[in-house]
């Protein structure tokens, strides 16, 4: 299962918020928080093999340029499934994510599925949470992180092998 | 293993985090902790730890130069215990759903009614209150007024026990109105409990609680096995992403708060110190440069790491490193759910508790007097403000050279990996370059 994974520029190791004019780019491995989602897909015979990412600030100045890239590149790799997040309780992020992952989604025919925690997010995951599946998590520092991965591992096997995500959704999504 | 450890620290930690007394507890100390910092200077400027800072001025100033700075830093050192009591009082009401300035209130108010008002002076007595019964002293009872004021209150609130003003009356008028029914409630039983206690051997509550709960807690709290357990697990909960000190702080902040508090007041006084463990000792001489002490794996980054993933991270988070700062390294390394990291990232922290610890206890190494930096101060220089002794400052340079040996084994295993990692992706053209969609 060939993941791709978006992250900002804080989970991919690359700065903290001083770094929010990071311009998009990527690497072919798993970058910063992405080793934890990686090990996740391990045990779901997954794969990461390509991190993208963005700094929020730079995602907000050139959106269109951002999402086009993004779902090319991941048509391009023959992504099974993208995943955007985890954001945890980042905000700037987390809006990120569910505009890229709905980009994606309207634009290609891989499935995306994110990861956010409900604080701070509500009202985007509200908006969001029908145009693809969103796994929920713990803010940052909270409880549960290990066990949501899990559960976005299961999330991408699911959609990849086009199986019932109407039930995964009721048990771990939005 | 690491998810059978889950599965029992889950609950446990989100218990805790999420148990509306601790974190009203916690909530309520970080409501006066911003006016200890500021206090604090105030003290630390009046009391320099350099030889002859306070005559040079004394003799430029004149001899109330001592004066200026003590009213500022008593204004907060000696009404610690009432203004805890109004602190939780407002975060408890808060996070039950009432009017937090009204909880604050009637919770001040109950704190007075408890406070003796007279002083036996020779042959006469006289009307007043002493600062003892404000200060340190009374933190525990000002946190148990706090949470058993607003309980009345809130009891009183639920079953709408209030007095119904018609539809036209100003908004401020009928909550005014709304909070006189459970107001009387709360005065009334603690004007019971005044009588009560006047009737024991113990006079007032407050040498009860003083003598039955502050000082053998105090005692159980802040003793060499209590830190090194809260230190192990502030650092062991971060493995599992969770922010351990919020849940360990929930338990051990109020004794912490009480420690520090001995200390800065006797500090004021010039007097002996009372105690090792304090929150500046935790915060100053247990971790440097974040939880897990990561600074020192930092400088074994910059030492050894020839990975560009470790260099590239090491640029990133020195800099924030240096103020206590460690998100980058937590998130970024990371240290989260990696198992080899997690050995020294644990075992820093508590072997510099039991090494800080027994050298002051020694008296190698001067103790902390309670004065409160705020924790962005660089090591080294906060070692030494906080104890008033370069003694302070050569046991965190000790301490640090310490953990980079710690951490230095395990950093390299990590640099080989990674490195393996990077060369094995070199191969293949590691990045991805966009220009081509």
């Amino acid at each position: 299962m060939k993941t791709i994974i978006i992250l900002d520029q804080i989970q991919a190791g690359l700065g903290g918020d001083e770094r929010s004019d990071t311009p998009l780019g990527g690497k072919k491995i798993a970058m910063g928080s992405a080793d934890n989602v990686e090990k996740a897909l391990e045990a779901v015979n997954g794969e990461i093999i390509g991190t993208f990412y963005c700094g929020p600030k730079y995602y907000q100045q050139n959106k269109e340029i951002v999402q086009r890239k993004f779902s090319k590149m991941a048509e391009k790799m023959e992504a099974d499934v993208v995943i955007v997040g985890p954001t945890f309780d980042y905000h700037d992020f987390a809006e990120m994510a569910v505009e890229i992952g709905t980009a994606i989604t309207e634009n290609t025919n891989i499935p995306v599925i994110g990861a956010i925690a409900k604080e701070k997010n509500q009202e985007l995951i509200e908006k969001y949470k029908d145009k693809f599946p969103i796994v929920k998590m713990p803010k940052k520092g909270g409880t549960g992180l290990a066990e949501s991965l899990d559960n976005l591992a299961k999330g991408c096997q699911i959609l990849t092998n086009k199986g019932d995500i109407a039930k995964f959704k009721g048990s771990y999504c939005y | 293993m690491q998810k059978k450890f889950e599965k029992v620290l889950m609950p446990v930690a989100s218990k805790l985090g999420n148990n509306v007394v601790l974190m009203s507890l916690r909530d309520g100390f970080l409501i006066i902790t911003p006016l200890i910092i500021v206090t604090s200077i105030f003290l630390l400027i009046g009391n320099f730890p350099i030889p002859g800072w306070s005559e040079f001025w004394i003799k430029v100033c004149g001899p109330q130069f001592p004066d200026w700075f003590s009213a500022v830093s008593n204004s907060v050192f000696s009404f610690t215990g009432i203004l805890s009591a109004i602190a939780i009082a407002y975060a408890y009401g808060k996070n039950r759903g009432l009017d937090p300035i009204q909880s604050g209130m009637v919770s001040f108010i109950s704190f007075l009614i408890l406070t003796p008002t007279s002083i036996v002076l020779g042959k006469k007595t006289v009307s007043a209150v002493e600062t003892q019964f404000l200060g340190p002293n009374g933190i525990f009872l000002g946190i148990i007024i706090a949470l058993i004021s607003v309980e009345i209150y809130r009891f009183a609130i639920k079953r709408n026990w209030t007095i119904k003003m018609p539809d036209g009356v100003p908004p401020a008028v009928t909550k005014s109105f709304d909070a006189l029914i459970p107001s009387a409630l709360v005065v009334v039983f603690f004007f019971l409990i005044r009588i009560l206690f006047s009737l024991t051997s113990f006079h007032t509550a407050y040498n009860f609680i003083y003598t039955i709960l502050q000082t053998p807690l105090k005692h159980v709290g802040i003793s060499l096995p209590s830190v090194l357990l809260y230190n192990f697990l502030a650092s062991f909960f971060w493995f599992f992403g969770i922010n351990g000190p919020s849940i360990t702080n929930s338990v051990w902040q109020p004794i912490f708060f009480v420690s520090t508090q001995d200390n800065l007041k006797a500090f004021q006084n010039h007097a002996s110190l009372p105690h090792i463990y304090t929150q500046p000792f935790i915060d100053l001489f247990t971790t440097y440069g974040g939880g897990g002490s990561t600074l020192a794996l930092l400088i074994v980054v910059f030492a050894i790491c020839k990975s560009k993933r470790l260099l590239e991270l090491g640029k990133l988070a020195i800099l924030p490193g240096i103020f206590g700062i460690n998100e980058p390294v937590i998130f970024g390394l990371p240290v989260v759910l990696n198992p080899v990291i997690v050995i020294p990232f644990i075992l820093c922290p508590v072997l510099n508790t039991l090494i800080s610890g027994i050298v002051m206890n020694l008296g190698w190494v001067a103790w902390t007097n309670g004065v409160q930096l705020p924790w962005t101060t660089p090591p080294i220089i906060s070692g030494w403000l906080a104890t008033g002794s370069w003694t302070g400052s050569a046991l965190q340079i000790v301490e640090i050279i310490l953990n980079i040996l710690i951490y230095y084994p395990f950093v390299k295993m990590l640099d080989k990996q990674y490195l393996k990692e990077e060369k094995a992706a070199a191969e293949k053209d590691l990045d991805i370059d966009f220009s081509e969609v």
